[in-house]
C-alpha cells in the first residue's frame, strides 16, 4: 500500500522552499516561519477537539460509577466486566469482520465505478452520478426499513448477508465520490499516453492510474470502514436476534442498563485500531514513487 | 456372537434415535420471546429457573417502540412464540392478523389473575383471549426528594417555575398529550379541549431541559442533577431506588395517573405454543414476581396472589394496591391512527415551536 | 473539460457498464429497489397490511405544502447543515493544508491516522461522551471554573450550539481528508514557480491551491451537507428540547406511528431538496468556471 505519494517530482526542494520565504518581505522576523508555527498550533488544537470526547470517553471507562458520576474512582471493573461478556464481544468481532468485507468489496465496486465515470461521456452518466445521493441523503431509518421490507418480500430476509448487501450499499457512495474527487486532480493525457504506448486498458488502470490515485482509493477504503463499522440503524434491522453488531448491542444496551463497559470496549477498539494503523505505517514505508 | 450382535445393534440404534430425538428436540425446545430489553423476559436467572422447571431454552429479542415490534412481528412470521404487547395496542396487533387466541388451558397462574384485567376488553373478544395480562403500572412523574421537598402532591409540579430547567419528560406525543389532559382535569382517553391541552404542553415544554428516552437516560439525568422534576413509570422508579439507589420519590398526585396494562401474547404462526404457554404461566407466577420486584424492581403483577406474597412494605403492594389510589388511575385505551396522527403532529408543532 | 477515452474496443458506453455495473447491480438490488417500494408507499394512503384499506394519493406530499411545520423543520435543518457544512469546509482547509503542504515525514503519517481515527469510535458513544464534556459541572465547566477568577456556570448541552459542535466533530474528518487528497496531488513545482515570479502568498492561495483544491473541498461539503440534512441522532441527544428538525420528525412517522407513507414522502421531498441545492451549486461553479 503505497500512501501520501505528492505528484510532485521536486519534493526535496520544496521542503527548503516551503520553510523559507522566496517573497521579498517588508518584515524583519520570517512570515513563513510565523505562519508555519500558527499553522502547527492550529493542527494540535484541531487534533484536541477531535480527541476530546474519546479522552472522556477512554477516562469514564476507568471511572466506577455506573451513571458516570464524577468525582472520578478509579476501577478496572468495566473491563473485567468486558472480559466476561461474550455477547459485546462477539458483537465486537463481528462488526469488525463484516466492516472489513465492506471495505474489500465497497472500495473495489467503487474504484471500478469511478474509473468508468473518469474515463467515459455517456448517456444516463449524469443520472447514475446523482443515484448516490440518495442513499446518503435519506434518513438511514427510511432505507433501513424499505431494505427490511424488500429483503423479507423477495426471501432475502435478515441476517449476516443481508447485512453485508446493505453496508456495502451505503458505504459505495462515499467510495465513488471520494475516488472521483482524487481522480479530478489526475490528468487524463497520462492515461491516453499510456495508451499511445501500446499498454492494454488493465495495465493502463493498475500501473498508472491506481497508484497515481492511490490515496483516493485508500481514503475511500477507510471511509467505506468507518460507515460499516460505526452503521448501526440499517443494522438494526438487518441483524438477527442472536448475531448483531456492535453498535446495535451499543444501542440496544443504552435503552436499558449502560454501563461504562460500552465506554471499556470502545476504548480498546481506538486502541487496537491505533496501534493497527502504527504498525501497517510502518511497514508500508513512506516514500516517493514517480 | 450372534446374539450379542443382535443386542450391540439394537443398543446402537436406541442410542442413535435418542440422539436424533435429542436434537430435535433440542431445536423444538426453544422459546422466543420479543419484548423491551430488560423488562423481566430476560433475567438471566429467571431463563435459568425456568429452563430446570420445564426444560425450555429461551431466546430473546427486543424492541424499542410500539411500531417496532408490529414491524417485527410482521416481518418475521413464526419467528416469536411470545410478544409482550401493551393492551392498548392489543387491538391494532389483532386487526393486523398477527396474533392468536391463548387457550388457558394448562395455564394453573391464570386462575388467580385480577378478573378485571383477565377479561378487559381490551384483551378478551368473544370470549377468547388474545393476551394475557402480565404486569400494570403508571406513568406519573418522580422527583428527587434531596431536591425538592417536601415532596409535591399535585401534577403542577411539573409546571412550577421553582423548577425551570430541571423538569424532564419522554418524547411521546400521546404520553405527553395525556399529561396535559390529566392537569386540565380531562379523560386521557376522551379530551375534549384541546386547545387547553396545546396551552398546557408550550408551557410544559419552557420548563423542560431535556426528554429522556430510556431508563438508563433518566438515571443519568437524575443522577448528574440534571433533573429534579420529571415523568416516569412506576416500575422503572422502583428499580431506580432500589437497584441504582437514587433519592427517588415516586408520586401518584391528586389529578391522577395514566395506568397502562402489559400482556403476553402469542404471535399467529408461532412454532412452540406449548412453550409460550409454559412461559407466559411463568412470568405470572408468584415466584417469579416477587423475586423480580426484590431483585430488580417490577410493575405491579396482573395476579392478585404474587402482589400479596410481596413484602408489606413494598411500593407495588402498598401504594399501587392501595383502592384509594388505583381510583385515581385512567387507565389507557387503544387510540385510532388518525388520533395518534394528530397528537403527534400536535406535539411536533410545539416542539418546534420551542425557544 | 473532459477527455472521452474511447478505445479502440468497444463503444464509450459499453466499456464503462462493465466498470460501473457492478457497483450499480449491487445498489439496485439494495437500495434502489427496497427505496422504489417505499416511493410507492408515499402515494399511499395507508400501508398495505392485513385488514387496512389503502388508497392511492398525493396527499402525503401535499401536507408538506399544507403544514407549516414541516417547511419549517426542513428550512431549520437545511440551515442547520449548511452551518455545519462551512465550518467544517472552512476549519478543515488549514489543517488539511499543513498536513498536505508542510508538515512532512513521520509527523504527517501519524498525524494523519490521529485524524482518521474518531471515525472508529462508536458514535453514539462520542455523543454521551460530548455530554459529559459539554453539561454543567463537565470539562468545558470545570476548566473554565479553573481559569476564570469568578464562578462561572457553563452549560452547553442541550442545545443548538451542542448539536452544532457534535456535528462538526462527527464531519470534520471527512472535510480535513477530502480537501487533503486534492491538496496533496497539487505539484510543488506550480507553488515554487508561482512565488518565483513574484506572486504573493495570498494570490497563490487565493488563485493556485483554492482552485486545484477545489475537487476535494467540494466532495468533503457534500458528503457533510447531504447526511447533516437528515440526521437526527445529534439533534435528539444534544439538543434535548430544541432538537426538533426534519429528521426527528421523519423519525416520529415510523417509530411513534404507523406512518410510513408520511414518512416516506418527507424523506422523498428531503431527497429532492438536496438534489436540486446540488444542482444549482453545480450549475452556479459552472458559470464561475467559464
Amino acid at each position: 500500500m503505497k500512501q501520501h505519494n505528492t505528484a510532485g517530482p521536486l519534493e526535496l526542494d520544496s521542503l527548503a522552499i516551503s520553510t523559507a520565504p522566496h517573497t521579498p518581505s517588508r518584515r524583519p522576523w520570517s512570515v513563513g516561519a510565523a505562519l508555519g508555527a500558527i499553522g502547527y498550533g492550529y493542527v494540535v488544537v484541531v487534533i484536541g477537539f477531535l480527541y476530546l470526547p474519546i479522552l472522556v470517553m477512554a477516562l469514564m471507562s476507568a471511572n466506577a460509577s455506573p451513571l458516570y458520576e464524577l468525582p472520578f474512582h478509579f476501577t478496572v471493573h468495566w473491563y473485567q466486566a468486558l472480559a466476561d461478556d461474550g455477547v459485546l464481544k462477539a458483537a465486537a468481532f463481528r462488526s469488525i469482520e463484516i466492516a472489513l468485507w465492506t471495505t474489500l468489496l465497497s472500495t473495489i465496486l467503487g474504484v471500478m465505478a469511478s474509473l468508468a465515470f473518469f474515463r467515459y461521456d455517456f448517456a444516463g452518466k449524469r443520472f447514475l452520478q446523482a443515484m448516490l445521493f440518495p442513499p446518503m441523503a435519506i434518513p438511514w431509518l427510511i432505507t433501513g426499513t424499505a431494505m427490511l421490507i424488500f429483503f423479507f418480500a423477495i426471501g432475502i430476509g435478515r441476517g449476516l448477508h443481508a447485512i453485508l448487501l446493505g453496508h456495502v450499499a451505503l458505504a459505495l457512495p462515499y467510495v465513488i465520490i471520494v475516488v472521483g474527487a482524487r481522480l479530478r486532480t489526475f490528468s487524463p493525457e497520462l492515461e491516453l499516453a499510456a495508451r499511445s504506448l501500446g499498454a492494454s486498458g488493465w495495465q493502463i488502470t493498475w500501473r498508472v492510474t491506481l497508484p497515481a490515485i492511490a490515496p483516493g482509493v485508500v481514503a475511500g477504503a477507510l471511509f467505506g470502514f468507518a460507515v460499516s463499522f460505526d452503521q448501526f440503524v440499517v443494522s438494526y434491522f438487518l441483524s438477527d436476534p442472536g448475531e448483531t453488531t456492535l453498535p446495535v448491542e451499543i444501542y440496544s444496551a443504552i435503552r436499558k442498563g449502560f454501563t461504562p463497559e460500552i465506554n471499556a470496549i470502545s476504548t480498546i477498539i481506538i486502541v487496537v485500531s491505533m496501534g493497527t494503523m502504527l504498525i501497517v505505517s510502518r511497514l508500508y514505508r513512506f516514500g516517493g514513487e514517480q | 456372537m450372534a446374539l450379542i450382535d443382535k443386542v450391540v445393534k439394537r443398543a446402537l440404534t436406541c442410542v442413535m434415535a435418542t440422539a436424533v430425538l435429542a436434537s430435535f428436540a433440542a431445536h423444538a425446545e426453544d422459546v422466543h420471546v420479543l419484548n423491551w430489553k430488560g423488562y423481566g423476559t430476560d433475567e438471566p436467572w429467571a431463563l435459568k429457573e425456568f429452563e430446570a422447571r420445564t426444560g425450555y431454552h429461551v431466546v430473546n429479542d427486543f424492541f424499542n417502540s410500539e411500531q417496532e415490534m408490529l414491524t417485527k412481528l410482521r416481518t418475521n412470521p413464526g419467528a416469536y412464540d411470545v410478544v409482550m404487547v401493551n393492551s392498548a395496542f392489543n387491538q391494532q396487533a389483532r386487526e393486523q392478523n398477527l396474533l392468536q387466541p391463548v387457550d388457558v388451558n394448562g395455564m394453573p397462574n391464570v386462575a388467580d389473575l385480577d378478573p378485571k384485567m383477565r377479561h378487559s376488553h381490551l384483551l378478551e373478544i368473544g370470549g377468547q383471549s388474545y393476551g394475557i395480562p402480565w404486569v400494570w403500572g403508571v406513568t406519573s412523574f418522580a422527583v428527587n426528594d434531596t431536591k425538592i421537598h417536601p415532596v409535591p402532591d399535585t401534577i403542577q409540579a411539573l409546571w412550577d417555575p421553582a423548577y425551570k430547567g430541571h423538569v424532564g419528560m419522554r418524547d411521546d406525543a400521546i404520553e405527553a398529550v395525556q399529561f396535559a389532559a390529566l392537569a386540565t382535569d380531562q379523560n386521557i382517553n376522551d379530551i375534549k379541549n384541546l386547545d387547553a391541552v396545546k396551552s398546557k404542553l408550550k408551557a410544559l415544554t419552557s420548563q423542560l431541559k431535556t426528554f429522556w428516552s430510556s431508563e438508563n437516560d433518566w438515571n443519568q439525568y437524575v443522577a448528574s442533577g440534571v433533573f429534579y422534576v420529571s415523568t416516569y413509570w412506576s416500575g422503572s422508579a422502583a428499580r431506580a431506588r432500589n437497584k441504582f439507589n437514587l433519592p427517588v420519590t415516586f408520586v401518584i398526585p391528586k389529578e391522577g395517573a395514566i395506568g397502562w396494562l402489559d400482556s403476553l401474547s402469542i404471535p399467529k404462526g408461532a412454532h412452540n405454543v406449548n412453550g409460550a404457554k409454559a412461559f407466559i404461566n411463568y412470568m405470572i407466577d408468584p415466584g417469579f414476581y416477587t423475586q423480580w420486584d426484590s431483585r430488580v424492581g417490577a410493575p405491579v403483577s396482573a395476579n392478585t396472589k404474587a402482589v400479596a406474597a410481596l413484602p408489606a412494605a413494598a411500593f407495588n403492594r402498598a401504594v399501587l394496591a392501595n383502592p384509594a389510589v388505583q381510583s385515581r388511575i385512567q387507565f389507557q385505551e387503544p387510540i385510532t391512527d388518525d388520533k395518534r396522527r394528530a397528537y403527534l403532529q400536535l406535539w411536533q408543532e410545539i416542539k418546534a415551536q420551542a425557544d | 473539460m473532459k477527455f472521452a477515452l474511447s478505445s479502440p474496443q468497444g463503444r464509450p458506453l459499453v466499456r464503462a457498464m462493465t466498470l460501473a455495473g457492478p457497483a450499480y447491480m449491487w445498489l439496485l438490488l439494495a437500495v434502489f429497489l427496497p427505496l422504489s417500494v417505499m416511493l410507492f408507499y408515499s402515494f399511499m394512503s395507508d400501508v398495505p397490511t392485513s385488514g387496512g384499506n389503502w388508497s392511492l394519493t398525493f396527499q402525503n406530499y401535499l401536507t408538506f405544502l399544507d403544514e407549516p411545520l414541516y417547511r419549517k423543520l426542513m428550512v431549520r435543518s437545511l440551515g442547520l447543515s449548511a452551518q455545519v457544512t462551512l465550518i467544517c469546509t472552512v476549519l478543515g482547509f488549514p489543517c488539511a493544508y499543513m498536513l498536505a503542504k508542510v508538515i512532512r515525514g513521520r509527523s504527517r503519517e501519524a498525524l494523519f491516522l490521529l485524524i482518521i481515527l474518531p471515525f472508529w469510535s462508536n458514535g453514539l458513544v462520542r455523543i454521551f461522551s460530548w455530554n459529559m464534556v459539554l453539561r454543567s459541572g463537565g470539562v468545558v465547566d470545570w476548566v473554565l471554573n479553573h481559569l476564570w477568577p469568578w464562578p462561572v456556570d457553563t452549560d452547553l448541552m442541550f442545545s443548538y450550539p451542542a448539536i452544532v459542535i457534535g456535528l462538526v466533530h462527527s464531519y470534520l474528518p471527512y472535510a480535513v481528508l477530502t480537501a487533503y487528497l486534492s491538496l496533496q496531488a497539487i505539484d510543488d513545482s506550480l507553488i515554487e514557480a508561482a512565488r518565483s515570479m513574484g506572486a504573493g502568498r495570498l494570490t497563490i492561495l487565493r488563485r493556485l491551491i483554492l482552485p486545484l483544491a477545489m475537487p476535494g473541498m467540494l466532495a468533503g461539503a457534500v458528503l457533510t451537507f447531504v447526511p447533516v440534512v437528515g440526521a437526527f441522532m445529534e439533534p435528539r441527544l444534544l439538543g434535548g428540547r430544541k432538537g426538533t428538525f426534519i429528521g426527528t420528525v421523519i423519525e416520529d412517522q415510523f417509530v411513534a406511528v404507523f406512518n410510513w407513507p408520511l414518512g416516506a414522502a418527507l424523506s422523498f421531498t428531503l431527497l429532492a431538496l438536496v438534489l436540486a441545492i446540488l444542482f444549482i451549486g453545480m450549475r452556479l461553479s459552472r458559470r464561475k468556471d467559464k
